[in-house]
């Protein structure tokens, strides 16, 4: 009897606490998620825009003998790496971003647990 | 009532510790000021150095060698710290005597004896982007 009352006491509170967490996680989620899709998106068009302002320099300036084909190649191939020095930034910061989430994650889990089951006496 | 707030209290620690022990492995290394300023002091080096390509490479060679050391730390620090691959990959791209970028115009240099203004203008555009690059990186990686 002494068990059942204890369940019924129990288990309130941990739905409670499951309910907020729930809640709390997925608002984390839903601002992370569209803050990393919205600034890799920008970063991306920018990214595109300039290389392309480039080839057309390049290409006029080669126009002109200003540049010679040897010359024009070896920036068109520095524009790939620079590609892909980027490609490695967006990798990094992803990865950073989900350190900082993993982060205010702990902080929702001990608030919604310390907000549920703290000292209510 | 003290048991049930002793069976929460297990609870919330069980909790805790959980969520301490997940949070303890982190993706990405910290941030560095080391490595940011090191990344910034070679732009500027780097740069500078682009605009003597117009000249004779044997006039400066040993203050290229000088910089290829520095450029070479930079690399073996990224390397070594934990969690910090895509930095390093991005200094590996920036050096590489056989890539078309900072190593490469070093190597073009070298080979052709001196190189068009044209070229160290257009060249300096993109390691210069490079540089920004990494440095856009490390100032994004969570502080420490």
């Amino acid at each position: 009897m002494e068990n059942a009352n204890l369940k019924r006491e129990i288990m309130p509170n941990f739905n409670d606490f499951i309910d907020q967490l729930k809640s709390n996680l997925v608002d984390h989620a839903r601002q992370f998620s569209d803050d990393v899709k919205d600034e890799f998106v920008e970063d991306g068009k920018a990214f595109a825009e300039e290389a392309k302002e480039d080839l057309k320099r390049w290409t006029q300036l080669m126009a002109e003998d200003k540049l010679t084909r040897d010359d024009f190649e070896f920036l068109v191939k520095g524009k790939k790496d620079i590609a892909k020095m980027e490609a490695l930034k967006q990798k990094g910061l992803a990865k950073a971003r989900l350190d900082k989430f993993k982060n205010a994650l702990l902080g929702t889990v001990v608030n919604s647990a310390f907000s549920v089951f703290g000292d209510h006496s | 009532m003290n048991f049930l707030s002793s069976n929460s209290r297990i609870g919330l620690y069980a909790l805790l510790m959980m969520y301490v022990t997940v949070s303890c492995s982190s993706m990405q290394a910290a941030f560095s000021e080391q490595a940011y300023q090191q990344a910034v002091n070679l732009k500027v080096e780097s740069l500078n150095m682009m605009n003597e390509a117009t000249q004779l490479y044997e006039l400066h060679e040993e203050k290229v060698q000088v910089l290829k050391i520095e450029l070479q730390k930079a690399y073996e620090y990224a390397k070594s710290r934990p969690n910090n691959s895509e930095s390093m990959r991005q200094w590996e791209i920036m050096i590489d005597p056989d890539g078309s970028l900072l190593g490469g115009f070093i190597s073009m240099w070298k080979e052709r004896g001196q190189i068009s203004s044209t070229m160290v203008e257009q060249s300096k555009g993109n390691i210069e982007e490079g540089f920004d690059i990494i440095m856009e990186l490390e100032s994004g990686k969570r502080k420490p």
